[in-house]
C-alpha cells in the first residue's frame, strides 16, 4: 500500500488526505494543531463555482477568464482551466459531505457576488464558509480515520524534508510533546502549510501560518514561485495584535471612503474615479489609500441602524467588541493589510515541485492565482489542489527503499541541540518584530529599488545572528529552529520583487509604475548556499 | 494592575503561581496582555523575580478558532474575546482549563474532545439529510470550536471517560440530521455519553463564543428519541 504523509491539517491538506484515502493509500496527516485551529476556519466569503442548473449567465469559461485576467495574465491556463471546470464537482461534493450551505427556499445552495468578478457565483455559507467546510472534511477524515486509511497526528511540527538526489523520502518532524525529531518515510509528501504571515508581523491570517515550510524547502533547493505578489485587504482595522479584516460587503452596501482635511471630509475613491470609486479592486483601493498618507475612514453610519444590523452584523460585532467602534454611528478607521500570499512553493499543474514525490496544496502552494487571486477563489482551490494532487501520486510508483538519510538527522539533531543550549541577547521573538518592520516598510504596498535594496540589507544582518539566538525554553521549541527558514524566505521574497521591474497585479513598483509585456510570465527562484537566483518561467516550465 | 498566572513547566510538574503587573490599555484583550507580559525586553513578576515567557495557544486571536480557551477570573473563556475593562477587581487571575492535561503554562492538550468523538464514529457516512429539520439550527451546530469551554464549565463532564458534553450533544444532532440512516446509532451513542448524564444546568450556553443552542439540540434529538 502506498503511504503519503500530508502536513498540515487546514482545508487543502485535509483534502488531498481523503481523496488519497479513498484511492486506496495510507495517509499521514499530521499538523501541530487540529482542524479546528486551521487558518482555513477563518475563510468567510465562500467558494467560486459555475454549476449551468443554476447560472444560465454565466460559464466555465467566463469564470476562467475573470480568473486569468484577475491574475493580470500570468497564471497557467491549462491550470486554471483545471481549477474552474471542477468547481461546480467540487461544491456539490461538498454539498454531499454535508457542508452546511446557505441554501434558497428550494434547498440549493445560494451564491452571491464577489470581488473581481463579472458574474455571481461565489457560494456560501453564511458568513463562516471555510469553518463549515472543515467541519464537513474533519468528519470526512473521522470517517477515514475509523477505516485505519488516516492516521492523524498532533502537535507534530515539521523540520525538514528528506530529500537526496532530487527525490524527496520523507520528512524529519519535530514532535512538541517529546522533544524528539522523527523521520517518516512516505512514498510522497504533501506540504499544506497555509501562507507567509508571519514575515509581516500584523496580518489579516492566523498567527500559525509562518512560511517556515517553504522557507525551509527554499533552503533544502526546491524552486518557489511569485513571491513578489501579495495581496493586500484595502479595508481592516488595527488592534493591538492583528489587523482585523472588514469585509467588502460594508462597501457593497454603499460604504465610502474618506480622509479629513482642514475640517472637511475628501471622498478621494469617488473624486478620481466616480461614483463607483469605493468598490475598485482590492490592489488599486489598497494604493489609492496608501497614497493619501492620512486616516482614512470607511463610513456607513449614513445607512439606517436596522439595515446595518441585518446586512452587517458581523463586521458591527468585529468593531464595536475590538475597538469600542458603533458603526451605526461613526466611521471605521482603516488600513490596507497583507491578506493573502498568492507566491509559494512552484508546483506543476498536478502539484508536484521540482522535486519528486514532493507535492505542495493550498496557500503554500504558488498556482491558479497568477499576479492576483480573485475573492472566492482561494476556498475553490485548497480543496481542487488536495484532489489535483491525490489523482497525480495515485499514479506514481510505490517506492522501494529509501537511501540512508542517518547523516542528515544526526546533524539535524546536533543543530537543534545547539540552538538548545545557544546564548544570545537576541530572543527569537524581537528579530521575528524586526523582520516584520522590515517588510512592512520595505515591501509595502508600493516599492521601489532603494527600498527593496535596503531590506536586503536588514535581512542578511537578521540571518546572520539566527543561529546565534538564545533558546528560549518557555516556547515552543519549533519557533526557535524556525527562524532561518523564515527570514530566508523573507529575503527571497525581497529578491523577487527587486527582479520585477514593472508593475503587475498586487506588485506596485513606483520606480517602474508600467507593466511590461516582457515581465508577463511567472518568476521563479531557487537558493544554494547562500545564493539567490531568480528567473521567469518563459517556457511554462512550471503552471502552464 | 496585577494579572495572577498558574503555571507549570511541564506536564506532571508541581503548578505555581506567579503575578505581573500589566499598566496597558482597558480596552486590551487578554491575550494582548500575555502577549504584552511575553514580549517584555526582561519578562519578570511583580516582586522583581526574573521568569520565563508564558506558554499558551493563538492562531486567529478573533474568536474563530477556539485555541486561546483558558479560565480567566474563574470563567472559562477565549482570551481574545475577554477583555480588561470587563472584568471586575483591580487583579485577574487566568488559569489553565481544568479538565484537560496541562502540558506547559496555558497550554492543555484537549485531544480527548476528538478522540471520544472518534471512538463513538460520529461522522456523516452518507449524506441524506432530513430536509424537514431547522437549517439555522444545523449552520450553528456546525460552527463549533471544539474549544472545551463547555466541558470546563459543565457540572456533569469530569474526565471525559463517558459523559462528553455539550460539544458532543451538538455533533451528534448534526450528523443525525444530515444522515438520517444513521439516527438510531447516533442515538444510542447520545444516551450513553450525553442524554443520560446531562443535568441541564445548560451552564454550556452561557460560555459558548459561538453561541450555539445547545438546548435546541438536546430538545431535538429527545423529540426524535420518542417519535
Amino acid at each position: 500500500m502506498k503511504n503519503v504523509l500530508v502536513i498540515g491539517s487546514g482545508i487543502s491538506g485535509m483534502s488531498c488526505a481523503i481523496h488519497c484515502a479513498q484511492k486506496g493509500m495510507h495517509v499521514t496527516l499530521v499538523s501541530p494543531f487540529p482542524s479546528e485551529r486551521s487558518q482555513s476556519v477563518m475563510a468567510a466569503g465562500g467558494i467560486n463555482a459555475v454549476l449551468s442548473e443554476n447560472q444560465e449567465d454565466d460559464s466555465i469559461e467566463i469564470h476562467i477568464e475573470d480568473t486569468l485576467k484577475g491574475g493580470a495574465y500570468i497564471a497557467g491556463k491549462k491550470a486554471v482551466e483545471g481549477l474552474c471546470t471542477d468547481a461546480g464537482p467540487i461544491v456539490k461534493y461538498l454539498e454531499g459531505i454535508g457542508t452546511v450551505f446557505s441554501i434558497d427556499a428550494d434547498g440549493k445552495p445560494k451564491y452571491r457576488a464577489f470581488g473581481g468578478q463579472s458574474r455571481k457565483r461565489t457560494y456560501y455559507c453564511g458568513a463562516s464558509t471555510g469553518k463549515q467546510i472543515v467541519t464537513a472534511l474533519n468528519m470526512e477524515v473521522r470517517r477515514l480515520e475509523a477505516a485505519g486509511q488516516v492516521e492523524r497526528q498532533l502537535g507534530t511540527c515539521f523540520h525538514s524534508a528528506l530529500i537526496k538526489d532530487g527525490v524527496c523520502y520523507g520528512a524529519l518532524l519535530f514532535r512538541e510533546t517529546t522533544g524528539n525529531l522523527d523521520a517518516v518515510y512516505a512514498d510522497a509528501v504533501v506540504m499544506a502549510t497555509g501562507g507567509q504571515n508571519t514575515i509581516f508581523g500584523k496580518t489579516t491570517g492566523s498567527t500559525q501560518c509562518d512560511g517556515y515550510a517553504a522557507g525551509r524547502l527554499f533552503e533544502q533547493g526546491v524552486v518557489l514561485k511569485n513571491l513578489e505578489f501579495i495581496q493586500y485587504h484595502p479595508t481592516t482595522l488595527e488592534t493591538s495584535q492583528k489587523r482585523m479584516l472588514i469585509s467588502e460587503a460594508v462597501r457593497g452596501e454603499g460604504g465610502r471612503l474618506f480622509y479629513e482635511e482642514n475640517g472637511k471630509r475628501v471622498y478621494f475613491m469617488e473624486d478620481k474615479y466616480g461614483p463607483g470609486g469605493n468598490l475598485q479592486t482590492r490592489d488599486v483601493v489598497s494604493r489609492e489609500i496608501y497614497a493619501t498618507h492620512k486616516d482614512v475612514y470607511l463610513d456607513i453610519s449614513f445607512l439606517d441602524a436596522a439595515v446595518i444590523n441585518e446586512r452587517l452584523p458581523e463586521v458591527r460585532d468585529l468593531c464595536r467588541k475590538y475597538r469600542g467602534i458603533d458603526i451605526t454611528r461613526e466611521p471605521i478607521p482603516v488600513a490596507p493589510s497583507v491578506h493573502f500570499f498568492m507566491g509559494g512553493i512552484a508546483v506543476h499543474n498536478d502539484h508536484s515541485t521540482s522535486v519528486s514525490n514532493l507535492y505542495a496544496v493550498g496557500e503554500c502552494a504558488s498556482i491558479y492565482h497568477g499576479a492576483n487571486r480573485l475573492g472566492g477563489n482561494s476556498l475553490l482551490a485548497a480543496v481542487h489542489g488536495g484532489r489535483v494532487a491525490a489523482q497525480a501520486i495515485d499514479k506514481l510508483e510505490a517506492g522501494g527503499a529509501h537511501p540512508s538519510f542517518d547523516e542528515f538527522i544526526t546533524k539535524q539533531q546536533e543543530k537543534l541541540a545547539a540552538v538548545k543550549e545557544a546564548q544570545s541577547t537576541f530572543a527569537y521573538a524581537n528579530i521575528l518584530n524586526m523582520l516584520a518592520h522590515t517588510m512592512q516598510e520595505d515591501l509595502g504596498i508600493v516599492r521601489d529599488e532603494a527600498s527593496l535594496r535596503n531590506g536586503l540589507q536588514q535581512i542578511d544582518y537578521y540571518l546572520s545572528v539566527a543561529d546565534r539566538i538564545r533558546y528560549d525554553s518557555s516556547v515552543l521549541a519549533y519557533f526557535n529552529y524556525s527562524l532561518p527558514g523564515i527570514l530566508t524566505l523573507a529575503r527571497g521574497v525581497l529578491t523577487c520583487a527587486l527582479n520585477r521591474e514593472e508593475s503587475r497585479g498586487a506588485h506596485y513598483r513606483s520606480d517602474c509604475p508600467d507593466t511590461d509585456e516582457s515581465f508577463a510570465h511567472a518568476t521563479l527562484i531557487s537558493y544554494d548556499g547562500g545564493r539567490y537566483r531568480t528567473w521567469l518561467d518563459t517556457e511554462g516550465e512550471y503552471e502552464s | 494592575m496585577k494579572v495572577k498566572i498558574l503555571r507549570q513547566t511541564h506536564p506532571g510538574a508541581e503548578p505555581y503561581w506567579e503575578e505581573f503587573i500589566y499598566d496597558g490599555p482597558a480596552e486590551s484583550s487578554i491575550a494582548s496582555v500575555i502577549d504584552e507580559i511575553n514580549f517584555r525586553d526582561d519578562i519578570v513578576t511583580a516582586d522583581g523575580k526574573k521568569t520565563t515567557r508564558i506558554g499558551w495557544e493563538c492562531a486567529c486571536l478573533q474568536g474563530m478558532c477556539g485555541a486561546c480557551a483558558m479560565v480567566i477570573n474563574g470563567v472559562p473563556a477565549l482570551a481574545c474575546e475577554t477583555f480588561v475593562k470587563d472584568l471586575k477587581g483591580d487583579v485577574i487571575t487566568i488559569r489553565p482549563l481544568t479538565k484537560f492535561p496541562v502540558i506547559h503554562d496555558l497550554l492543555t492538550d484537549r485531544s480527548s474532545i476528538q478522540e471520544n468523538l472518534k471512538k463513538t464514529n460520529i461522522y456523516i457516512e452518507k449524506y441524506d439529510p432530513d430536509l424537514a429539520e431547522d437549517h439555522e439550527h444545523q449552520y450553528l451546530a456546525a460552527k463549533c470550536l471544539k474549544c472545551g469551554l463547555c466541558l470546563e464549565v459543565c457540572p456533569n463532564y469530569t474526565t471525559g471517560k463517558t459523559f462528553f458534553g455539550a460539544e458532543f450533544a451538538n455533533d451528534c444532532y448534526l450528523v443525525s440530521v444530515r444522515n438520517k440512516g444513521k439516527e438510531a446509532q447516533i442515538l444510542k451513542e447520545y444516551r450513553d455519553h450525553f442524554g443520560n448524564a446531562c443535568s441541564k444546568s445548560l451552564s454550556c450556553m452561557d460560555v459558548c463564543p459561538m453561541n450555539i443552542p445547545t438546548l435546541a439540540s438536546i430538545g431535538k434529538l429527545y423529540k426524535k428519541k420518542f417519535k
